[in-house]
């Protein structure tokens, strides 16, 4: 860990405005905010981040982790921490998927530590990513080649690859939040905008360095679901080897709007397989306007799989991924709406 | 051979808390690392970022100018400080006989290259993310071949041949049923929680090391060796131990560079390795693969049994574990060939893991044997029954006692067995398939010299000090439970010592043999109190006088006579002198060779074991014995795979500490468990690395893995395995599980899977 | 047994050159401190380097263990990944302030000597201070509910069983008197 000097934030203008200045942004800015810390400071732990300041935000905590749940939907405040928002009884009741999501994530004493806007921003579990003894890792030094494809890849990702990074995005409540439509509030030094959620983190492409569409200086103070029909009848399934405390080996958020058993509307993301919280489109296409029977959820997720490329390990993924999204909609369509 | 005499009091056996479990729960326990020294500095490791070459250069600049750096170890300055010495598993101590820090060599990926000392903890780890080594890299071996069989390589000519009788592979041919397959187990890491700490403290030239240890008269005389000092003038402290598992049982290399350092700056040193680092700072179970042909009767009779085996080890090293001296000797059969090969690789020695034979050879011999029994229509319990033996089949040998099918046949009832439907994926739950599988456990009783002093005070309260390991395995209350049961005194009245080399000499706490051997020098030393009191108390003035002094007991704070007549133990004691009585045992095995009778106890005093082995007796052999089931739970789409039940029965001898022993069992069972479908170190094999080094993504099983885990004690008595009758368990548990494993998950989806670890993408 | 109890804190040396340190009031298990420390000195780093208390364990160093698990305001989380800057102005509790009085034990400690739920008792600590916040979250309420919610907390030696025994045990007696 790099020296550095720690800062109280005491308000979101002035904790904006320490952030804002730096040229870099995400892995190598030198000014990071601290929340929970159990991302951040484990990579500064092992030398992958190298801040050289930390403005700590909990002090905001008062004002931006706020749970508010009315007719028109929920707003979650982005320090909120993960447990207390998993099991609020608003969130559990209305909004299974999210609830879930956050349960199955990490462990309790993490989850009570962890805000839910570090939470969607987490970086990837890639062994060759967090220990820098490894020469290739383009996400963490441009350039420098991928360690990972031709390596040990079970866990790596199938979907949104590119020839510069597999990487998995680790998370699972950001799925959730694609599950349920939601939008992400950003106030930063420019002022305040909102973005669906799906549009928060960025494909590695050519640049696997910068994960986010986040500029300097930006936070993410809430997130904003709204009270569709799906929110109830939706479920987060989570695979992995272990029964707990384990990153999914494939995962799927699902939320139907069902009629009749006829799918009105769905919103499906994965976990586990991809190299972000991946919305499968061509997956709900698929079950539009059709009775959700085993054989249309197989083609569903024959068409989610679709684009999927493996790299010897994670050969698997894509039959896993898909029977993990046949079950998630099968015991979907059983929830009551 | 002082044998012990008479059991009194009942104390041994009796269920009991843990008599260190209140220091446990209250954080009060002391372990290594938690011992505050005034004026600690800090020490960080650098270790290699490639598993075979040389260093060009170390760059330490950046390094040194970290504010509170205050020394950086690197082979530059630390060549030959540091004698080699030769390997534990060759008769000496260290854990391989790769010399870190002696040479630019690099053998092994996360070899140390550099110790950095600074401050603060902080400082040291900055320090050493700033050292930047620049290596002339050679392309590495990672492990075996793809392909099999292996090459055939060299064997290690020192250890014992391979067992073998009869034609195996004429009488394979001629079989009516056989079984032929390829088994395989993957690198292991022991991962206990406590980390490989080390600090060091200089006093002159005394030197003190705080080292969580498995043996540490083998780390004082080792380390002693190391740096050409007097064994006497080192002293380790280890009297708590954060789980070990065969990690913490020879010296790795660590130890000595803290030392240097320490000396260097004349302050205590204290290194805390990471979690990754401990993957190469200590040993690992090398991955094995085995070849298994299996020749039977239409009847079930074995007729043939090949097992071959190929293990994993480093380039200067012939580590092995060599489990076919159990395999052979498990079942009836009248043709045996065994063979056992080391492939050697660009990697780290390895080292013992918790049944280092046991669990991967008996894995594939067990895997093989349900595969008999499906091959042969038979139930897998019959198929070993039918095979049951009370002889070793190579050379005749009886058992001493073998209750193999006892147990088989309590834990059965216990699980429910006779409600199998035998067809493979005929049982399910819903949405789950249900698989049964069972396999066979076993351990050999191994026993070795030992030591102990026990004090007696006039006030009835006793002191057992012996350097012996309680690394969890419940040795400090089974040790209290022999002293409070010869002694005839309550256990809160006996203390115990242990984990301090300045103690009577003790042997490894691995092998399973530390209960057998401790309790029984516990034992001889009371018995001499005992005994010396009687002498005392028949020849003075009092209400024991003229009684014959071998019938005199202590019981209940008195010395007694059959007819009844005491005295209390106040009075024997005082007539003996001021103060309390004491004395000091040398327990050597009954089963010891002629050698280690005569040589044992050197040896152990120069911190080697001299263990004698259960597969080694003169004229029987001696094992422990279990019979293991379990229950699969495999999700008919998804595949993940769970065990909601396991159930055990163990027959062990005499059991001293039933609490802490069905504990042992109990975490062995789930190791088991760990074994078959968890744990596995991934190597990537371009460069010979270890990738997953985390506990994030090394699993081993947490809480909501287990549910219920059933132990059954089956009865046993047997007084040639030694004096107290007690066989060894801590490693029983974990032999054969994870065959259950896989033998269940057979039964649940009809597939057979052979490479550890059972995972997800085996069964989609 | 009480040859190794624990030794009396030796006083730490004042650290010479360490850039940047700050002052920080810590206050644990009712007592406060004044620390000067290098910013990057994690909360259990704290406890076991400068304050002396031992109790809380590291075995990752990385959120990976669970070893590490005190209370921050009653809410348990993990000592390695909080910067003791981070828990300024707030109620710390280690194993070694659980027991309701100087000598005794709260009813988790004696349900885990009851039911020996650990052998060798490296995890022990954190499994306890888990343990009291499981159920004081109200979490603790099925044997599946305790084994998933105790999760966090790895045991090697793999106690599990037992574990969930006595969090059930302490739970009934936790409830009895909150």
């Amino acid at each position: 860990m790099r020296p550095f000097s720690y800062d109280r934030a005491h308000d979101l203008a002035s904790a904006i405005r320490a952030a804002s200045a730096q040229v870099e942004v995400q892995n190598r800015a030198p000014i990071q905010f601290l929340a929970g810390g159990t991302n951040l400071l484990d990579l500064m732990k092992i030398d992958v981040m190298r801040p050289e300041r930390l403005v700590d935000i909990n002090p905001l905590e008062d004002s931006l982790s706020e749970i508010v749940a009315d007719g028109d939907g929920l707003r979650l405040g982005g320090l909120a921490r993960m447990s207390t928002v998993a099991h609020h009884p608003d969130v559990e009741k209305n909004y299974p998927v999210l609830s879930q999501s956050l349960k199955l994530a990490a462990s309790a004493q993490l989850r009570n530590m962890a805000s839910l806007a570090g939470n969607v921003l987490q970086r990837t579990r890639c062994s060759y990513f967090r220990d820098v003894s490894w020469g290739a890792c383009n996400k963490r030094e441009p350039g420098s080649g991928c360690a990972a494809i031709g390596g040990v890849n079970r866990k790596h990702a199938v979907l949104g690859t590119s020839p510069h990074c597999i990487a998995t995005y680790p998370g699972d409540f950001a799925q959730a939040l694609i599950a349920l439509d939601a939008t992400v509030e950003i106030t930063g030094p420019k002022g305040e905008r909102r973005i669906p959620v799906h549009e928060l983190h960025r494909l590695p492409g050519d640049t696997p360095h910068i994960e986010n569409t986040l500029a300097a200086g930006e936070i993410i103070t809430a997130f904003q679901i709204p009270r569709k029909a799906w929110a109830k009848r939706s479920l987060y399934l989570k695979v992995r080897d272990r029964e707990s405390y384990e990153f999914a080996v494939a995962s799927a958020a699902v939320a139907l709007d069902l009629a009749d058993g006829v799918v009105r509307d769905v919103r499906i993301a994965l976990g586990g397989v991809a190299t972000i919280p991946w919305r499968a489109v061509a997956a709900e296409e698929v079950l539009k306007g059709k009775p959700l029977t085993e054989d249309i959820a197989r083609s569903a997720a024959e068409a989610a799989f679709e684009p999927a490329r493996t790299h010897g390990e994670n050969d698997f993924k894509p039959e896993l991924g898909r029977n993990t999204l046949v079950r998630a909609l099968l015991d979907a369509a059983k929830l009551e709406a | 051979m002082n044998a012990p005499t008479t059991f009194d009091g009942g104390m041994i056996g009796r269920p009991t808390p843990r008599i260190d479990g209140r220091l446990k729960v209250t954080g009060t326990a002391c372990y290594p690392s938690d011992f505050p020294l005034e004026d600690t500095a800090y020490a960080y490791l650098v270790t290699s970022a490639i598993a075979r070459g040389r260093i060009k250069a170390i760059h330490l600049e950046e390094a040194q100018q970290v504010e509170g750096v205050l020394d950086i170890l690197t082979y530059e300055n630390t060549k030959g400080k540091v004698r080699k010495v030769r390997a534990f598993s060759g008769g000496g101590y260290t854990s391989t006989t790769i010399m870190p820090m002696d040479s630019p060599k690099v053998w092994h990926d996360g070899q140390i290259v550099a110790v950095v000392v600074a401050e603060t903890y902080e400082a040291a780890r900055e320090a050493a993310h700033k050292v930047h080594v620049e290596y002339d890299e050679r392309k590495p071996k990672p492990g075996f071949d793809k392909r099999r069989p292996q090459p055939r390589q060299i064997s290690n000519p020192l250890s014992s041949s391979d067992p073998q009788t009869g034609d195996a592979e004429t009488a394979f041919q001629h079989a009516d049923v056989k079984v032929e397959a390829y088994y395989t187990t993957p690198t292991q890491h022991h991962n206990p929680i406590e980390l490989f700490t080390t600090t060091c403290t200089w006093s002159g030239d005394q030197l003190t090391i705080y080292e969580p240890s498995q043996f540490v008269h083998g780390l004082k005389n080792g380390v002693a060796k190391q740096l050409n000092m007097n064994p006497e003038k080192v002293r380790v402290i280890s009297p708590f131990v954060g789980g070990a598992f065969g990690s913490k049982a020879a010296l790795t290399p660590r130890t000595a560079f803290v030392a240097l350092a320490a000396k260097r700056l004349n302050r205590p040193v204290k290194l805390v390795p990471t979690r990754s680092q401990s993957f190469d700072v200590s040993t690992y179970r090398a991955e094995t693969q085995h070849l298994v042909k299996l020749g039977a009767d239409r009847n079930g009779r074995l007729t043939s049994l090949h097992h071959e085996g190929w293990e994993v080890s480093s380039r200067p090293d012939n580590y092995k574990v060599a489990g076919t001296e159990t395999t052979s000797l498990l079942y009836a059969c009248p043709n045996i060939y065994t063979k056992v090969h080391i492939v050697h690789a660009d990697r780290n020695t390895p080292g013992f893991m918790r049944s280092p034979a046991e669990v991967p050879y008996v894995y594939a011999l067990e895997s093989a044997m349900d595969e008999l029994a499906t091959a042969l229509g038979m139930d897998p319990v019959e198929l070993r029954r039918i095979n049951d033996t009370m002889v070793n089949p190579i050379d005749q040998k009886p058992y001493s006692s073998r209750a193999l099918m006892a147990c088989y046949d309590r834990a059965a009832e216990a699980f429910g067995w006779s409600k199998r439907n035998p067809e493979p994926g005929s049982m399910h739950d819903g949405d789950w398939l249900i698989g049964w599988g069972c396999a066979t456990a076993c351990y050999p009783t191994n026993v070795a010299p030992a030591q102990a002093r026990v004090t007696l005070a006039p006030n009835g309260r006793a002191r057992v000090q012996t350097a012996g390991h309680d690394i969890g395995t419940g040795a400090y209350t089974a040790i209290a439970l022999t002293a409070a049961d010869r002694l005839g005194v309550p256990l809160e009245n006996v203390n115990v010592e242990l984990g301090d080399s300045s103690l009577p000499p003790a042997p490894v706490a691995g092998g399973s043999n530390a209960t057998a051997s401790i309790c029984n020098a516990v034992a001889m030393a009371c018995d001499e109190i005992r005994e010396r009191l009687a002498q005392g108390a028949v020849h003075a003035d009092g209400q024991l006088a003229g009684a014959d002094p071998g019938d005199l007991r202590l019981s209940q704070g008195k010395l007694v006579a059959p007819d009844g007549k005491s005295e209390p133990l106040k009075e024997a004691i005082m007539r003996l002198g001021f103060g309390p009585v004491e004395a000091h045992a040398k327990y050597t095995p009954e089963i010891a060779s002629a050698p280690v009778k005569l040589m044992g106890h050197k040896l152990i005093e120069g911190g080697i074991s001299a263990m004698t082995s259960g597969s080694s007796v003169k004229d029987h052999v001696q094992y422990a014995f279990g019979a293991e089931f379990v229950e699969v739970r495999i999700h008919k789409r998804t595949r993940e795979i769970r065990v909601p039940r396991i159930v055990g029965a163990f027959a062990a001898g005499r059991i001293v500490s039933p609490t802490t022993a069905r504990s042992q069992l109990l975490g062995g069972l789930i190791w088991g468990v760990a074994s078959a479908l968890h744990e596995a170190t991934e190597i990537d094999e371009r460069v010979a690395r270890y990738v997953n080094d985390d506990l994030a993504e090394y699993l081993i099983p947490v809480c909501a893995d287990i549910k219920d885990v059933e132990v059954i004690f089956v009865p046993e008595e047997d007084h040639q395995v030694n004096a107290l009758g007690i066989k060894g368990l801590g490693e029983l548990g974990n032999v054969g599980t994870n065959a259950a494993v896989a033998n269940a998950v057979y039964h649940a989806t009809g597939r057979r899977i052979r490479d550890l670890p059972i995972r997800i993408e085996d069964l989609l | 047994m009480d040859t190794f109890s624990p030794l009396k804190a030796a006083p730490l040396s004042r650290r010479a050159g360490t850039r940047d340190t700050i002052e920080v009031v810590l206050n644990v298990n009712g007592r406060n401190h004044r620390l000067a420390v290098d910013p990057r000195v994690t909360l259990l780093d704290a406890l076991r380097e400068h304050l002396g208390l031992t109790g809380s364990k590291k075995g990752c160093d990385q959120g990976q263990c669970g070893a590490c698990t005190i209370h921050v305001d009653g809410r348990r989380v993990l000592s390695c990944l909080t910067l003791v800057a981070m828990v300024e102005g707030k109620a710390v509790t280690t194993i070694e302030g659980l027991a309701p009085e100087e000598g005794g034990l709260h009813p988790m400690q004696q349900a885990f000597l009851d039911h020996d739920a650990f052998q060798c008792g490296y995890c022990t600590p954190g499994q306890i201070m888990s343990a009291v916040a499981c159920v004081r979250e109200g979490l603790a309420t099925t044997d599946d509910d305790i084994r998933e919610y105790m999760s966090g907390n790895l045991c090697r030696c793999a106690a599990y069983p037992n574990i969930v025994e006595a969090i059930k045990q302490a739970r009934a007696e936790m409830e009895e008197q909150p």
